[in-house]
């Protein structure tokens, strides 16, 4: 099926299988590898992407249900503050569970620059990570909010 | 595997295909795609049904109609912002995760019939009606949900929304158990809303998920409570009819000796939150 939508600002336009999932076309047609497959089944949220701002499991989707969408990956965030705010947080390990956990915090961050501890717990409840514990991780959420503001204290 | 997928734009073509082909419908996905690929599921079909021309959320006379493909995240926010029914609030948060919420529905909810199924539980404490189409039936739930996983419905029909109770006044609670915050399904859950008049119940219903083949709600005893004044005795009353009327499984999750005692113990812990005061 003929589908058309924007990837990280690009137009696409792609004749895709039916039954593939969004997060393989993703992937291995469009070589978004910052899209990991953890679980598959929507518990890990390691393959979190955006569409149309709001953060969505991209292997429990099709790829034919991106018809029509916007759709940002961390390869399409017009800025690196979150990364470099999961860095100065010491906020990473592995690495595996990063690039979703980094697009559930935009999610947020596109909704308010002001979280509640409670929010930012809420808005990554569905991202695990087996490295790091959660606490640096919040304090990355934390800080990303403080530098999109454009204040630089840190406490 | 997926051969066909189909995006039907009105109810007659929707129903037709759903004859045609006795493909699943699907909205989120978040459920039908974790059986298909666990095996559970085998369909050559699917239909996305996001692409039918439906209403909105809406309130009308006293009640708050969600139709298909309406989200979580849209209830919540639709709830939030009308100020209403705030223990839709409590119940939805805990379903799934945000990502779950962006896609999840709950008519998708409805449709699984799960006793487990949380907002399942929600429409049978507000007294929801499912309407179906193409048919116009409007059937309440806890008759249109016959055990797990098995609703009525015709070859025809499908689920166009659900109607709820809009409640003022109702002091309520909801707890559900399980092992992490997210992505939970609940070992067992409870929910409860009470409306006084001086200490005394003037309308009460109290409602388990995962203890039955269905949610669990007794209209009888609510009744027979009527005009009672509200104390802990009341409840341990109540925690021991719902002991005795719970009929939970063992499966992976929990044993169901542990499910019974976790009625008990939620009907008396919900008393405890709500009136004495002390969170515990």
């Amino acid at each position: 099926m003929k589908i058309k939508f924007t990837l990280n600002g690009t137009l696409i336009e792609k004749d895709v299988p039916v039954n593939k999932r969004a997060i393989d076309f993703l992937r291995d047609d469009l070589g978004i590898l910052s899209i990991k497959e953890g679980c598959g089944e929507g518990e890990c949220g390691a393959c979190t992407i955006l569409v149309n701002g709001k953060n969505v499991h991209s292997c429990l989707m099709l790829a034919v249900e991106l018809d029509g969408k916007e759709v940002i990956t961390v390869e399409g965030l017009k800025d690196n503050v979150i990364q470099e705010a999961y860095v100065e947080a010491g906020a990473i390990q592995c690495g595996f569970c990063t690039p979703g956990f980094i697009i559930s915090t935009k999610a947020l961050l596109n909704e308010t620059l002001n979280p509640t501890p409670e929010e930012i717990k809420e808005a990554l409840e569905g991202n695990l990570c087996r490295c790091t514990g959660y606490v640096k991780i919040e304090k990355a959420v934390k800080l990303a909010a403080k530098m999109y503001k454009g204040s630089d204290s840190n406490d | 595997m997926i051969k066909n997928y189909f995006r039907p734009s009105t109810i007659d073509e929707l129903s037709e295909l759903k004859i045609k082909t006795n493909g699943y419908l699907f909205s989120g996905g978040t459920d039908l795609f974790v059986k298909i690929r666990a095996g559970a599921i085998n369909t050559d079909t699917v239909i996305d049904t996001k692409y039918l021309e439906n209403e909105e959320l809406k309130i009308e006379n006293k009640k708050l109609f969600i139709p298909l493909n309406t989200t979580y995240t849209e209830l919540r926010k639709f709830i939030k912002a009308n100020q209403i029914n705030p223990i839709i609030e409590n119940i939805v948060k805990t379903i799934g995760s945000p990502m779950i919420r962006n896609r999840g529905t709950p008519v998708g909810n409805i449709a699984n019939a799960s006793p487990a199924g949380d907002f399942v539980l929600a429409s049978y404490l507000l007294n929801a009606s499912v309407i179906l189409k193409p048919s116009s039936k409007k059937i309440p739930v806890e008759e249109f949900i016959k055990g797990p996983g098995k609703i009525e419905l015709e070859k025809e029909e499908f689920i166009y929304g659900i109607e709820l109770e809009i409640l003022d006044d109702y002091k309520f609670y909801f707890e559900k158990v399980g092992r992490r915050n997210a992505m939970i399904i609940s070992i067992a859950s409870i929910g409860l809303l009470i409306k006084e008049d001086n200490e005394k119940i003037k309308d009460i219903r109290i409602a388990f998920g995962s203890v039955a083949p269905t949610i669990l709600r007794n209209k009888e005893i609510e009744k027979s409570l009527i005009g009672e004044k509200i104390d802990k005795n009341l409840f341990k009353y109540l925690a021991n009819e719902f002991f005795n009327l719970s009929s939970p499984i063992t499966d992976v999750r929990a044993s169901k000796e542990y499910r019974k005692q976790l009625v008990y113990n939620l009907t008396l812990k919900a008393y405890i939150n709500l009136y004495e005061k002390v969170v515990i």
